[in-house]
């Protein structure tokens, strides 16, 4: 019985090992931002983007595509969140696949950190030239100090070719033309390599003769001077003044090479220019608003008041990134993400036009699995429950006007 | 063999074991400093030493020697006052390139596809082996630490110039003026570290124009002193033998 026992530990224990390991060799590729995980009100209360679009979705190896819109940093920027005083135009692509070529806000190139307003709205650009094959998730990002990555609409790019043929070049000031993608690699490997060759060398002078046990014996009977002798010393000498005498005349002949160089560029950008968006004729109050948790749908009342010269209809919803259109008003030509968009979420009680003068309370109801896919519905965990988003209203000739909604949210659970 | 008798029969069996104990001990020593350092050093010194785009004039001249003569220093204690070998700012030093060179070639080009020439170690070489010579003259720690440490911060700067100065020249783009260095910076993607979290060119040394770099390895060599003080104490606390009971061997 003992040794059936002892086989069935020892077995198992084997089939542990065998399972861990196993599970070592399932390594699916993390394509994702985590973008779902974070949290709702982060999403839907600080930057909000619109207009976007991705210039194409497969590029060779060297070739650009440009991420353009628009994006509109919230006035009522949650207090949990450090506003965007510092904050850097980045994007979202697990690591350099593609290289940044270019990003501009306002029509200004951002390579630093910069201030944004609340409350401004923004025009945006980014210029990526493709660089290691596959298929990538490519998101629109603002890193803001002290409130982290706030991570915008991803769209799946496949870039083809290989990454043996991408080249990065450039004229520096001084006139050379270089590849950035090798440039100086060989001076680099050439210097470690020549100081480590150096420390090596001091190392095996050391280690070629007994080191540790009989020298600690040489210690402890009281002979320790003896084991540093005059050519040792002379050795060290030598290594010293060699050192400092390499150091001194690489420096010199690296200045006399490099005559022209700049220290590191850092600093701020301030006075971004925001985009001169028209008065809106168009009051939005939010009665209330609620969130049908088995449902997954955003309940709104909302009294529009149109004062201005031509009837419009609310054609669309937009938090978080995530799209919610009313068909008959509004049909998405841009290529937005799919799952990002829902193409018939948003129904309105009374859609008809609003013609000016007139104040009309309507329901409207944001309905989607998008609610439960991007966790938006987390937004009733959160310690400030309030929602907000972007309403945007046409009339007959096509023109847009957007208006900001923020409000508490109530969550339905029956 | 009772306890009592010798592990070895002869002289030249006994010189044997020892090369053999020797090697031993430092492949030992070498791999757990190699761990220990690189970690500490990636958690202190990290980003400065990733990135062509940190290492700048004022406060990777600043940090990168400060917080790099700490395992030199304890590892030096150890084998001088145990065993007068005066190597230990290089091996720990050598550990820690070697172990960054296999970091920055597998992980930051293997994986992720950063180009080396963007993700490159800091040299620490100069100023460990003079590091190591000063305490094999003078055999004392206080010299070792006021002139070794001193020299460990100034040597720093220039030990790493002829690297990184074909990556300080200028370069116009799109309307503006970057170092090549800051253009790696801005074109390789990383995704989780914003312009804004880089610490370079910051600081008051602005009365000394274009000079800061050999101001700020003054400071960084001043610092280091005091730094391979405590580290040579941690060096000597490590290296006690007072857990091991004399009954027991």
């Amino acid at each position: 019985m003992k040794t059936i026992k002892d086989k069935i530990a020892k077995l198992s224990f084997v089939a542990l090992l065998l399972a861990v390991t196993s599970a070592m060799f399932y390594t699916p590729t993390a394509s994702a931002h985590g973008e779902k995980s974070q949290a709702a009100f982060m999403r839907m209360r600080t930057i909000h983007w619109f207009d976007l679009n991705w210039s194409k979705d497969e590029v060779q190896v060297n070739e650009t595509v440009v991420i353009e819109g628009k994006f509109h940093v919230f006035s009522g920027w949650p207090e949990t969140v450090d506003k965007p005083e510092v904050a850097f135009l980045n994007i979202g692509i697990p690591g350099p696949v593609f290289i940044r070529a270019g990003s501009w806000i306002g029509g200004q190139l951002v390579p630093r950190s910069v201030s944004l307003e609340l409350g401004d709205t923004y025009e945006f650009k980014v210029l990526l030239k493709a660089r290691r094959p596959g298929d990538w998730h490519v998101h629109t990002m603002m890193n803001v100090e002290g409130g982290g990555p706030i991570i915008g609409p991803g769209k799946w790019v496949t870039i083809t070719g290989s990454m043996g043929d991408f080249v990065n070049p450039l004229t520096t000031l001084t006139g050379d033309v270089i590849d950035l993608e090798d440039y100086a690699l060989d001076n680099v490997y050439f210097w470690h390599a020549l100081w480590m060759g150096l420390g090596l060398a001091w190392l095996l002078f050391w280690i070629k003769r007994p080191m540790f046990i009989p020298r600690h014996i040489a210690i402890t009977s009281g002979k320790a001077d003896s084991l540093i002798s005059a050519g040792d010393k002379k050795v060290g000498i030598a290594f010293a003044v060699g050192t400092m005498a390499i150091v001194m005349a690489s420096m010199g002949s690296t200045n006399e090479k490099y005559p022209i160089t700049t220290p590191l560029q850092a600093g701020l950008m301030r006075g971004i220019q925001p985009i001169d968006m028209p008065e809106t004729s168009i009051s939005v109050k939010v009665e209330d608003a609620s969130y049908r948790v088995p449902g997954r749908a955003m309940q709104m009342t909302l009294t529009i008041t149109n004062n201005g010269d031509s009837a419009v209809r609310l054609g669309e919803f937009m938090t978080a990134s995530v799209r919610f259109l009313e068909p008959d008003v509004l049909e998405d030509e841009s290529g937005y993400p799919d799952d990002l968009l829902a193409e018939e979420g948003l129904t309105v009680s009374d859609n008809s036009p609003l013609a000016p003068g007139e104040t009309r309370t309507v329901e409207v109801t944001a309905s989607d699995a998008a609610w439960e896919v991007y966790r938006l519905a987390d937004l009733i965990y959160d310690p400030d429950s309030r929602f907000a988003g972007l309403l945007f209203f046409f009339d007959e000739d096509g023109n847009r006007q957007m208006i900001m909604v923020d409000a508490p949210l109530i969550p339905t659970f029956i | 063999m009772s306890a009592s008798q010798s592990a070895v029969r002869s002289r030249a069996e006994a010189v044997q074991v020892s090369r053999a104990l020797d090697w031993m001990i430092l492949f030992t020593l070498f791999t757990a400093v190699l761990g220990g350092y690189h970690i500490h050093y990636m958690l202190t010194g990290g980003d400065w030493d990733f990135w062509t785009d940190w290492k700048d004039r004022r406060l990777w001249v600043t940090v990168a020697p400060i917080v790099s003569i700490t395992f030199p220093a304890a590892v030096q204690s150890m084998l001088w006052y145990r065993y007068r070998l005066p190597f230990g700012a290089v091996v720990a030093v050598m550990a820690l390139m070697i172990g960054e060179w296999i970091n920055r070639y597998l992980n930051f080009w293997g994986w992720t596809y950063f180009p080396v020439n963007f993700v490159f170690p800091s040299n620490l070489i100069p100023g460990a082996i003079v590091l190591d010579v000063v305490l094999m003259l003078s055999g004392s720690f206080i010299l070792t630490a006021v002139v070794g440490g001193l020299a460990y911060g100034l040597l720093f700067y220039p030990g790493n110039w002829p690297i990184i100065a074909p990556l300080h020249v200028p370069v116009e783009y799109n309307g503006m003026m970057f170092t090549l260095a800051d253009l790696q910076g801005y074109h390789y993607v990383r995704t989780g570290t914003p312009e804004y979290i880089r610490m370079v060119e910051k600081g008051t040394l602005r009365t000394f124009g274009k000079d800061v770099a050999p101001v700020s390895a003054f400071f960084s060599g001043f610092v280091s002193i005091i730094i391979y003080f405590l580290w040579h104490y941690f060096g000597r606390w490590f290296n006690k033998t007072d857990f091991v009971d004399p009954a027991d061997i």
